[in-house]
């Protein structure tokens, strides 16, 4: 069932961009801290242009931070 | 504790606060038997005023939330929704049927229908919101 889910790579983006904590990542995309940890828990799916902003922050692509359709990713979102 | 839970927490207790009030008052205006256009004035001026003041205090405070406490809030507000509906099909049902469908219940029992509609909605929002959070919170432990 998982192949039909969003996945993303948010966690692992934060460590290699420094270390971000998810505070850091929370205030850069405008959205309250918890928000961030349910989306790395992948228990939200953000809105496309939230998902937009985290990638901006990363400074990737969209399809580095989320991905749809891949068992590999760190985190589902329904 | 967010934004969100603070105000979902104020509401119950304003809420609460603003039901004893219009309970007390009511039950001042019933023993007065208080009737006549006067009255009737001034619920017309006190009401929309008092939903004004709520709305924009809501719309201010709306702006400020990021989307999924705006999801959360909604999904809340539908909940409140039907326990309205369902709280006011329910009194008007369990009268119906204890009083007959030709009896008499005193004309307070409207109003009173009315402000504990609103105070049960509200508080299943309050508690719809706090709930979800404490949800959130529990399995992130």
């Amino acid at each position: 069932m998982s192949s039909n889910q969003v996945t993303n790579q948010i966690r692992r983006l934060r460590f290699e961009n420094g270390e971000m904590t998810q505070q850091q990542l929370a205030d850069a995309a405008g959205v309250t801290r918890q928000t961030i940890i349910a989306i790395e828990a992948g228990k939200y799916a953000p809105s496309l242009t939230l998902a937009f902003k985290i990638a901006q922050v990363f400074a990737v692509p969209l399809e580095d931070v989320f991905q749809y359709g891949q068992g590999s990713g760190q985190a589902t979102a329904p | 504790m967010n934004r969100l839970q603070k105000r979902a927490w104020i509401e119950l207790a304003g809420v609460t606060f603003c039901c004893i009030l219009a309970g007390a008052f009511f039950g001042r205006l019933v023993h007065l038997n208080a009737k006549g256009l006067v009255y009737i004035m001034i619920s017309l001026i006190v009401g929309p005023s008092a939903g004004l003041i709520y709305y924009i205090s809501y719309m201010k405070i709306w702006a400020k939330f990021d989307e999924r406490e705006k999801k959360i809030a909604r999904k809340a507000y539908r909940l409140a929704s039907y326990a309205f509906t369902l709280f006011v099909l329910y009194a008007a049902l369990i009268v119906f049927f204890t009083v007959g469908g030709k009896g008499a219940v005193p004309v307070y029992y409207l109003p009173t229908l009315f402000f504990a509609a609103g105070f049960v909605a509200q508080f299943v929002q309050s508690a719809a919101i706090l709930i979800q959070f404490a949800l959130e919170q529990a399995d992130e432990q």
